[in-house]
Formats: C-alpha cells, sequence, structure tokens
C-alpha cells in the first residue's frame, strides 16, 4: 500500500452560528510518509482540525482530502483515518488483545487474520507478555501502546496524535517519545501530532504548523523554524528562551543619531548606515543566541544583568536595558555577575523586523540584502 | 531504539493504580477516637433500641412456639429448629410463596430494567419536551406503595379503566376479571409493580450513561464500530457496576413486596399472589403464629443476603478497589 497524502483546503469551524471560530481557514499539505506537528497553545484549534480530519467534527467549510479524494462525507471509521486520544481511551474492561482487535472485530474480520495482526503489532510495541492483562490495570505509557496499537491494527492510512505524550511522567514521556520515533521511521505512516510542548514538535515532526486563534501562523521545516520564523507570534512561542520582540519605530534621526533609529519607549538604537528600511512602525527580533556581551563604551545597548540561569553549557542571562529585558544567551564559562554593568551588542545582519501592522518578517534584512 | 516491553515505570499512572497509598485496609486510627465514640453514641443507643434488641428478640422467637395468646414470651417452650425444619421440609405453602416471590421478582426486574434502560437510552438525545417528560417518568416511584396498590386496584376493576380501553380496542366482549383469575391477577401485580419501580432502573441508568467518558465511545467509532457495536461493547461493559447496583436495590426492595399486592390481591385469588411477605404477614397477625413467622422472615433474610451477595461478585473487586 502506498503511503497516501493528505491535504486540507480551507478548513473552516465554527460554532454557535459563527459567533466562534474555531478554525479559521487553514490550507495544510502532509506528504506522503511525512510528520507534521500542529504546534500551538490549548485553545488555537488544534484538536478541532483533528476532530475534522478523522471526522468526529463536521467542517464549517472547506475541504479535506486524501489522495486527492475528499473524504468529508465519509463517516468516521470508514475514512481510513485514526487517532490517538490524549487520555488514551483504551477499553479498560477489555483485555490489551480484545482492545487491540477491536477495529478487526467490529470490522467482522476472520479470527486468523484478527490474531496474525494482533500479533504482529504486539511484537512492535513490545506488548507481547501483557497480551491477556486487562487494560484498566495498566500503567500510563502501556496504555498508550495500546492506544497506538489498537489504531494501527486498523492499518490507518493517516495518523493523528492528540497530544499522546502530555498525561505520560517525565520519564516515560522521554521512552515514549523515542518510542513513537522508531515507529514513524518502521512503517513510514503519515502523521499528525498535535501539541503544545515546542520540545515535542521540534524532535518528532519533519515541519512544524504553529497555529494561533484557528489561523496556520507558518508551516516550515523543523529545522529551520526556529531560525526564519515569520510571523511575530511564531517568533515568540518557540526557541528557549523566544526571541527578543521589541514593538517600536523607525524615525529617522532621534536622538542625535545620524541615521534613521529605532525606538521603543525609552530605548533607542541607532540603524546601521545604508539601512534600507522606511519609518514607520516595526517589531524588532533579538535572537538571544546572536547577542553577546560587550564592554558598555563599545556597545549600541547598555543595562545591568538582573538575572543568570544556568541550563547546563550555556547560562541565560537577563539584561535590564532602560526598563527593557533582553535575554542573551552566552557560554557558561563567560557568564556575568548579578548587577554588573553590561553592554549588549550584535551582528546588524542578524536583526529580524517584522512589520508593525501585518505583523509578518520582513523579506529583507535591515541592509536591504535578501535573506 | 526499542524502549523496554513489560511493567512500566511506577510513578507511570495517577490514579490507576490497583493499590491504596495505605494498603487498601482499614484507615489508620485518628487519635481521639473517643470524641467520635461520643459523637455517635446517640445514634448507636437509637439504633441498639430499635434495631438490634427487637432483631435479637425476634431471634430468640423463632426457635419458641410462642404465640402472643398464651402469655409472656419468656415463658413459652424453647422448641430449637422446629420451626425451621417446619418451614423448609414441610410447609409447601411457605415454598411455594417463595419460588412465587422469586418468579414475580425476576420478571418484574427484567421488564424494569428493560424499560428503564430504553428511556435512559432516549433520553440521552435531545427531544422536545424532555425536561417535562423527565419529571413525569419520575413522579410513579415517589408515591407510597399502599397509594399505588390503591390506584391500580381502581384502574383493574371489571368496570375499570382498563377493561374500558380494552372494550374500546378489542370488542364489547372483552371484560377482563383481572382478580379472579390466577395468570390475570399475577399480571396485574406485575404491571403495578413495574409502572412503579422502572424510574428507578431509569433514573439510576441514566446517571450511568451519563457519566460513560466520551473518549472511548469516540475511539470505538472511529476504529470502526457502529452505533449497535459501540452500545454493547464499549458503553454497557462501562455501566456493569451501575447496572448491578441498581439490581441490588431493586432485589432487596422486590423480596419484600407486599404493599401493593395486599391492596391489589390480598394474595388471590386462593395463594395465586402471595407473596413471602405476605404470607408472613398472615401467619402473625391472622394465626397468631408469631415465632413461626419470625422463624420465616430469618430464612428470607438469610436467602436475601445470600442472593445480594451473589449478584455483587462480578463486581466486587472493582466497587471495592480505592482510587488515589
Amino acid at each position: 500500500m502506498s503511503i497516501p497524502k493528505l491535504e486540507l483546503v480551507s478548513l473552516v469551524k465554527e460554532y454557535n452560528d459563527g459567533a466562534v471560530v474555531a478554525v479559521d481557514g487553514i490550507d495544510l499539505s502532509v506528504a506522503p510518509g511525512e510528520t507534521i506537528a500542529l504546534l500551538g497553545p490549548s485553545g488555537c484549534g488544534k484538536s478541532t482540525t483533528l476532530n475534522m480530519v478523522v471526522g468526529l467534527e463536521e467542517p464549517t467549510s472547506g475541504d479535506i482530502h486524501i489522495d486527492g479524494l475528499s473524504i468529508v462525507n465519509i463517516p468516521p471509521g470508514k475514512r481510513n483515518v485514526g487517532l490517538v486520544f490524549q487520555d488514551y481511551a483504551v477499553f479498560p474492561s477489555m483485555t490489551v488483545r480484545q482492545n487491540l482487535a477491536f477495529g478487526l472485530v467490529v470490522r467482522k474480520k476472520g479470527r486468523e487474520e484478527i490474531a496474525r495482526a494482533v500479533d504482529e503489532v504486539a511484537e512492535l510495541l513490545g506488548m507481547v507478555g501483557r497480551l491477556d492483562v486487562r487494560a484498566r490495570d495498566l500503567g500510563g505509557s502501556e496504555m498508550q501502546r495500546v492506544a497506538i496499537g489498537r489504531t494501527l491494527v486498523t492499518k490507518p492510512a493517516v495518523l493523528l496524535l492528540d497530544e499522546p505524550l502530555s498525561n505520560l511522567e517525565a520519564a516515560a514521556r522521554l521512552a515514549m517519545r523515542r518510542e513513537l520515533r522508531r515507529l514513524q521511521s518502521e512503517i513510514g505512516l503519515t502523521i499528525i501530532y498535535v501539541t503544545h510542548d515546542q520540545i515535542e514538535a521540534l524532535s518528532l515532526a519533519d515541519r512544524i504548523a504553529v497555529m494561533h486563534a484557528g489561523k496556520i501562523l507558518q508551516v516550515e521545516k523543523t529545522s529551520l523554524i526556529c531560525e526564519r520564523p515569520d510571523h511575530v507570534y511564531v517568533a515568540g512561542f518557540l526557541g528557549s528562551p523566544p526571541m527578543n520582540l521589541l514593538a517600536g519605530e523607525i524615525r529617522p534621526g532621534v536622538a542625535g543619531a545620524a541615521g534613521p533609529a529605532f525606538t521603543h519607549g525609552p530605548l533607542t538604537l541607532a540603524l546601521p548606515a545604508g539601512c534600507a528600511l522606511e519609518k514607520g512602525s516595526y517589531t524588532l527580533g533579538l535572537r538571544p543566541e546572536s547577542l553577546r556581551l560587550a564592554p558598555e563604551s563599545e556597545a549600541p545597548l547598555a543595562g545591568t544583568v538582573s538575572l543568570v540561569e544556568f541550563r547546563g553549557g550555556d547560562v541565560v542571562v537577563t539584561v535590564d536595558v532602560a526598563s527593557v529585558k533582553l535575554d542573551v544567551i552566552l557560554p557558561a564559562t563567560e557568564r556575568p555577575a548579578m548587577g554588573q554593568s553590561v553592554g549588549v551588542d550584535f551582528d546588524p545582519e542578524s536583526l529580524v523586523f517584522f512589520g508593525g501592522d501585518t505583523s509578518r518578517r520582513l523579506d529583507a534584512s535591515p541592509m536591504g540584502r535578501p535573506l | 531504539m526499542a524502549s523496554p516491553p513489560g511493567p512500566t515505570h511506577p510513578a507511570d499512572a495517577p490514579g490507576l493504580s490497583p493499590a491504596a497509598p495505605h494498603g487498601g485496609g482499614k484507615p489508620p486510627r485518628a487519635k481521639g477516637g473517643n470524641i467520635g465514640l461520643a459523637l455517635t453514641l446517640p445514634g448507636q443507643i437509637v439504633s441498639i433500641l430499635v434495631l438490634v434488641i427487637p432483631l435479637l428478640v425476634a431471634l430468640y422467637m423463632s426457635f419458641t412456639d410462642w404465640s402472643p395468646t398464651r402469655g409472656s414470651l419468656f415463658d413459652a417452650e424453647f422448641v430449637g429448629f422446629e420451626n425451621y425444619s417446619e418451614l423448609l421440609i414441610w410447609d409447601t405453602r411457605f415454598l411455594y410463596a417463595v419460588l412465587r416471590t422469586l418468579c414475580i421478582s425476576a420478571v418484574c426486574l427484567a421488564l424494569e430494567f428493560a424499560f428503564g434502560l430504553s428511556l435512559a437510552v432516549l433520553f440521552m438525545r435531545r427531544f422536545r419536551g424532555k425536561s417535562l417528560l423527565f419529571s413525569a417518568f419520575l413522579t410513579p416511584m415517589m408515591i407510597l406503595p399502599v397509594v399505588v396498590g390503591y390506584i391500580f386496584w381502581m384502574l383493574f376493576q371489571s368496570s375499570g379503566p382498563v377493561n374500558q380501553i380494552l372494550e374500546f380496542v378489542l370488542g364489547p366482549d372483552v371484560a377482563l376479571e383481572w382478580f379472579r383469575s390466577a395468570p390475570l391477577a399475577v399480571t396485574a401485580v406485575i404491571i403495578t409493580e413495574v409502572w412503579h419501580w422502572t424510574p428507578l432502573f431509569f433514573l439510576i441508568l441514566l446517571s450511568g450513561l451519563n457519566s460513560v467518558p466520551e473518549n472511548p465511545v469516540r475511539a470505538a467509532v472511529i476504529l470502526g464500530a457502529n452505533p449497535r457495536q459501540v452500545f454493547w461493547r464499549v458503553v454497557m461493559p462501562t455501566l456493569k457496576p451501575v447496572i448491578i447496583v441498581a439490581f441490588v436495590i431493586r432485589t432487596m426492595e422486590i423480596i419484600k413486596l407486599f404493599d401493593e399486592v395486599f391492596m391489589l390481591t390480598r394474595g388471590g385469588p386462593g395463594s395465586a399472589t402471595e407473596t413471602i411477605s405476605l404470607y408472613i404477614y398472615k401467619l402473625a397477625f391472622n394465626d397468631f403464629q408469631l415465632a413461626y413467622g419470625a422463624a420465616a422472615a430469618f430464612l428470607v433474610l438469610l436467602g436475601a443476603l445470600g442472593l445480594i451477595h451473589l449478584l455483587l461478585l462480578p463486581v466486587r473487586n472493582q466497587l471495592l478497589e480505592v482510587k488515589r
């Protein structure tokens, strides 16, 4: 069986006759065998999207295609789409075996076929020795395996995972994350993975779609999304700590600066000569990784260190620059003392500007060079 | 990398471990147990006076041949297990009363369950007038059994509403003498009882259905189950403890079936509707065989205890499980 492709086309879901718009016209194309993460805070519409794909909810408008064919009018059990719930939703009074067999039993498959499929999945998930245990007696990550296995037995074209790791305790979560990675590579499924946890999204997905208020703000390769956030919201959501974002304006010649300068409240930053940006309102993004400390006299910004957080190999230093807090990531060896006066310097090429009205990233760097 | 199969981390499943924090045993006795004793003492004294003492007196009575016409209980002759052996070996009327009660109970409970479950499933949907119907369906349960018996006694009169409706539907020759034929009298008793107590099943099963978790049901739908399969394979197993508790409550009550039968038929015609309670009542208050009646009552108590124990057996562990 070839791996299918899933497409969401201008998908909309409204409640209460349009008073609440849970999903606001999203377009998403998931390539065969790809894992895509829908990442966003709770209430952003990601679970509603999954429910529409699986058929538990009907879209208000828009379409869902699997291999080019619309599945919107197909009932949930016949779409060949599997969903794993956050709370696993195993059938508690059934044994593991009965849980795994459920999808085939209700389809009235032959006894041998069911036994073979169950054994195969049990093998894959390492549950062979636990087949006759009642599901209610299982631990959390075992329930998770049963929930995934129960879906895999039906050979779904697309697998949807709704926050599958959120109910697990930290150690089990790490193990299960690896397990999911292994399954992905062994069976090559098309997967949509819903999560609010960026670490999960970054470690499991090929591409990440960041959702906010019912819209997909950006879809980007996992390896690139932290580097190239397209939208202010994405920039402020991804990364740990996320990009420093300053909403302000560019005006010509403020406070004695020769060329144009960016102002954010009391903070003024002279832009390098040759800056191609028009005057107007912008949001300036400063990546914590691209900032560095420098002697006060030589740096464009100066402030005092108000917080130093250790993170193993590096530290996150919070510098108060004229009441604005900037996060800077430094190697642990270069950490400053608390309360120390420092300068903050950066490479002009690393500045990222977002349009003040569109919140979208500008295509060019401030120096006018295309990125 | 394959993560290890088998038992998972102990801290893995909050709220799902079968073991209670203190081993599932009795909670540790709090200090200041004397205050607890003092606070419950009035209640305990009352319950000793009105429950324990009469029960012990009745138990003693069941081993004598006492009758209120023959002086004090404590002067009566102690006869050992004579009353019990008489009841169990020779008293066919007692035996039939027991069998009759069990048969009527079985039919009533089956019907009450079927109707109650159907209504509950119906009430899981939206429809017009639902809240009005809800109150209406619960009303019978709140009427005193004696009153229910009286109402149905009137309904089943030979020129009463039931017969009038039957005549209207089936023709003028249909006039049933409900209380003069054994099968009809039993039917009348069953109809009355089912009308009276279906609401209890309905209420318990409705609350049970409402507490069935949503996601397993949705998971079953996604896995391809049709509505019938979802109901029987996923919903009903979840409801099992609730169903059994409903049966236990109703079994305890229906074994004592008395008021309605007393008002409808007084056990007649002949002894066609004579339930155990009615028989014991007649023994005690018509024949003044109080000691013999007490013995019969104790046998019924033992039987009922055994029956309820059996009913609870399949869900005992599930009900007693302590969840963190």
